[in-house]
């Protein structure tokens, strides 16, 4: 069975639809995070900081701590997002919750729960983003920042893509991961080095064997992709590197995302 | 005394040096007439008219290097409850998993109201129900909104879905609870809720793993008469459970499986006889013959087994005859078989 075609399959969207419908009916809290975060950081770092730091050097060009991280906070949002969903909300409902048993009494079989979960957390993620922009865009507004908004139906969809391929990974902790107590793993394993060595929050340092890992991080890309979009208004080789990255992860990662849950969930595999 | 008991077996069956033993036997499946066999010789034909809605073939499975389904078949027909019994281990769940989709199995076949599981998945898995052993409703939604939840995982789309949910409320007595998150109800209602739930989307055959377990005998009988009336619309249905008079008053037939095979199958008399024996012999352990009349039956290859203060024995129509003879002034009781019987010999074969 190719292990794609149910992303398209009705059994899938209607698992997400039932992720979107349980989101709406709190979503004065669930609007929340993805307010809050990019206000703290954008106030904290970006103003807070900022101003100790002054500019910073980018792309060979000067350029203030606030404009560096805007499009930084993006696209970690989307990869952040997507992970904590496809891991904690996915383990929760998995292990818990026990609605993915429920699902699975109906038409509903394992790869569109799973499918469904997977674009549930893009879902999530992209309307976070998007959700961001509106901040960064009041910021815009306040004289804070200046962004290319007419390259941001080029970024959404882009940001999707990367969400998409990051609740592979998280999908894939949630496959593997004992118990509860041992999310930090993952964490530790995956946000931490992925975050820290993607140049979301501050360039990286000129360390050569840093610099080659980063290539491989598509987190890495997409931050420097969605500067060059929205800070000049220029698509670069960092979005396709992204984007190829991310396919090839989604290509890897979702049919062993989908052998380990059965083994996981049924005993099976 | 064996002399006698020779002379009556003479007239069943050809005297070989076993004969004797095999009389007293408790559950050996080859010495002993296969009761069932005409009933499985019937089991490819509908019964009562009734379409066959379910019909799993050769069924194997082996799970993290255990062989947990061994070849079995199982055919079941509209308006008929199954019972599906066994010891824990014995391969219920799997089975049950296996034909509602859970499982892929290594062998085998399984058809749902004639749709082939693993061919025309969408259409079988519309024809069925499952109310699982675990509570697994949606925390998120209320009573309620868990059954429309459930309608929305169906297609094609129920036109009548909320007519059909108001009045599936209704009939379960979920009315004062429609409103209310699942967790607020009792052990009985949430399990209304999982039948109902099962139920939804007028599937034609429902699964039932141990739908009562917990339950206080109030909320069992309410579960009882609801699967009643899945039977009356002419669902088939297939219940598994641990609780033996349960099995009794809804089964139509049982199905005993061992060791992941089909043990026996029938009307729960002949899956009785076949597998425990015709009449069970309770003797107080405290009786001062007890010791020798236990040795007695030990010789003759009869498996007493001390429950409490008595002895239970399972003998057949010639092995009573002999025993009686032999212990005239003794007092005992002797009793039909019961379910309980045939876990405990299951249990006791399992053990040799």
């Amino acid at each position: 069975m190719n292990p794609y075609l149910p992303a398209f399959a009705w059994q899938s969207h209607a698992v997400l639809a039932r992720h979107v419908r349980v989101h709406l009916r709190n979503w004065y809290t669930a609007t929340l995070p993805p307010v809050c975060e990019p206000l703290i950081m954008l106030l904290a770092f970006g103003v807070g900081l900022g101003r100790q730091i002054g500019t910073l050097t980018w792309g060979g060009a000067p350029l203030d701590y606030m404009h560096y991280l805007a499009p930084g906070i993006l696209a970690y949002t989307a990869f952040m997002s997507s992970f904590f969903q496809s891991l904690f909300g996915a383990y929760i409902r998995m292990h818990f919750q026990k609605s993915w048993e429920g699902q699975l009494t109906t038409m509903v079989r394992l790869e569109h729960v799973v499918w469904g979960e997977a674009l549930w957390a893009a879902t999530l993620a992209t309307a976070y983003a998007v959700v961001v922009c509106l901040v960064l865009g009041a910021f815009g507004l306040a004289g804070q920042l200046t962004l290319h908004w007419a390259w941001l139906p080029v970024a959404i969809p882009l940001l999707f893509l990367a969400a998409l391929s990051f609740s592979a990974i998280g999908l894939y902790f949630t496959a593997i991961i004992p118990s509860i107590d041992h999310m930090s793993l993952p964490f530790f394993l995956v946000i931490m080095p992925i975050g820290f060595a993607s140049s979301t929050y501050f360039p990286l340092p000129d360390v050569p064997w840093l610099m080659t890992v980063s290539q491989f991080n598509p987190l890495h890309h997409l931050s420097e992709g969605m500067r060059g979009l929205l800070l000049h208004g220029q698509p670069t080789w960092h979005l396709a590197a992204s984007a190829g990255l991310c396919v090839l992860m989604l290509l890897l990662l979702v049919p062993l995302d989908l052998r380990l849950l059965r083994k996981r969930v049924f005993g099976d595999g | 005394m064996v002399g006698k008991v020779r002379a009556e077996l003479e007239l069943r069956a050809p005297i070989n040096s076993d004969v004797i033993h095999q009389a007293f036997h408790l559950t050996s499946i080859a010495s002993r007439p296969k009761i069932h066999s005409q009933f499985m010789a019937d089991e490819t034909k509908p019964r009562n008219g009734g379409e066959i809605l379910l019909a799993a073939t050769g069924l194997v499975k082996s799970l993290g290097g255990n062989r947990v389904g061994e070849g079995i078949d199982l055919t079941w027909h509209a308006g008929e409850v199954l019972g599906l019994l066994g010891p824990n281990g014995a391969g219920k769940t799997t089975t049950l998993r296996m034909c509602y989709g859970f499982l892929r199995p290594d062998a085998g076949q399984v058809r749902i109201a004639g749709h082939d599981l693993a061919k025309d998945g969408d259409a079988a898995r519309r024809a069925l129900g499952v109310c699982t052993q675990d509570d697994t409703f949606d925390s998120e939604f209320t009573v309620r909104g868990n059954l429309v939840q459930t309608g929305r995982y169906y297609r094609p789309r129920q036109e009548d879905l909320l007519p059909r949910i108001d009045a599936l409320i209704e009939r379960f007595g979920l009315g004062p609870f429609a409103n209310q998150k699942p967790e607020t109800l009792s052990g009985g209602f949430k399990r209304r809720l999982m039948i109902a739930r099962a139920v939804v989307h007028r599937p034609r055959v429902v699964f039932l793993d141990e739908p009562t377990t917990g339950l206080d005998p109030q909320a069992r009988v309410a579960v009882w008469e609801l699967i009643n009336s899945l039977r009356a619309e002419g669902m088939a249905v297939v219940l598994t459970t641990h609780y033996m008079d349960e099995a009794e008053r809804l089964s139509d037939r049982l199905q005993v499986l061992q060791a992941g095979k089909v043990r026996a199958a029938g009307l729960s008399q002949a899956v009785l006889g076949d597998v425990v024996g015709e009449h069970v012999v309770l003797l107080s352990a405290e009786t001062p013959e007890a010791a020798k009349v236990i040795e007695w039956f030990k010789a003759r290859g009869a498996k007493p087994a001390q429950i409490l203060a008595d002895w239970h024995v399972a003998l057949n129509a010639p092995g009573l005859a002999a025993f009686v003879a032999a212990f005239p002034e003794l007092r005992y009781e002797v009793r039909p078989p019961t379910l309980d019987d045939l876990f405990l010999a299951l249990a006791s074969e399992e053990k040799r």
